[in-house]
């Protein structure tokens, strides 16, 4: 699915995004409740009004599959069946929520690599998490 | 009717009197056809598109790049009345261009990555809110007059 060269894409800018998944993903989460705010109807369980701490932590956990992925692009299916399996069984995010996620994912790329965000990144990155989100979907009937 | 808040036509009016309009509509429609191929399909005359270097380098795709984005602007200027500011645009995007308007969503949201690359941390997530719901209405508004 990935060519070689994007596959070096989305290494070169996992990179910059290791160890620093709870910031990144807190912010992705934050993006996300704020621009799409029928987004938030999936976690209940953080309040009407999320606060930093369980932003950092659940952004992390996203964060951290996403470095999963990344790790395994040879074979996302095996890597994300667990992933796969609680989004089918439980969490049934509905699949139109997955590309405002990406959106989301993009922007906050693009505001914190600027320039370094080249189309090359956003092209590769853009398809590398479309096949995150169709794995993560594929379950689902 | 869509209808802005004070704060949102703020965020927008003030990020937009900061963009090199010619600069960022270029990248805006060149990454669209980079990272979304297939939106190609309406560009056949556009002359060199076969790589990345090529359509980002395209004149025509600069030009109309800053075309597109210009009648964006006018946008800003009509965000009360976005629906009868692009009547007669939806017309021509539906009779004459026959472009499907879920391309239209796809432009708004490459016009709020490439507004992110330049502005930063500036491009907070009420910024990007607000941007949102323009390219949302005007994505409708150009779909308007669709049948």
């Amino acid at each position: 699915m990935l060519s070689a060269q994007e596959r070096a894409q989305v290494a070169q800018v996992w990179d910059l995004i290791a160890g620093h998944e709870a910031a990144f993903g807190a912010e992705l989460l934050l993006r996300l409740f704020t621009v799409y705010p029928s987004t938030k109807t999936y976690f209940p369980h953080l309040g009407s009004c999320a606060d930093k701490a369980q932003l950092l932590s659940h952004g992390r956990r996203m964060l951290e599959a996403v470095g999963v992925a990344v790790q395994h692009l040879d074979n996302l299916r095996a890597a994300l069946r667990p992933l796969a399996d609680l989004h089918a069984q439980v969490l049934r995010v509905d699949p139109s929520n997955f590309p405002l996620l990406i959106q989301c994912f993009q922007v906050v790329l693009a505001s914190h690599l600027q320039d370094e965000f080249t189309v090359e990144m956003q092209a590769a990155w853009d398809k590398f998490l479309t096949g995150v989100a169709v794995v993560l979907t594929e379950k689902y009937r | 009717m869509v209808h802005f808040t004070a704060e949102e036509k703020a965020a927008v009016i003030s990020l937009w009197a900061r963009v090199n309009v010619e600069l960022v509509g270029g990248e805006v429609l060149g990454r669209l056809l980079v990272v979304y191929p297939w939106t190609q399909r309406f560009f056949d005359n556009f002359g060199n598109l076969s790589s990345e270097s090529a359509i980002m380098g395209n004149p025509k795709v600069k030009a109309h790049g800053k075309k597109v984005l210009t009648s964006f602007g006018n946008a800003i200027k009509h965000m009360d009345d976005l629906k009868d500011t692009f009547a007669e645009l939806s017309e021509l995007h539906c009779d004459k261009l026959h472009v499907d308007p879920e391309n239209f969503k796809l432009l708004g949201n490459m016009i709020l990555i490439v507004l992110a690359t330049h502005f930063s941390k500036e491009f907070t997530p009420q910024t990007q809110a607000a941007w949102q719901k323009l390219t949302t209405a005007v994505a409708n508004a150009l779909a308007h007059k669709y049948h």
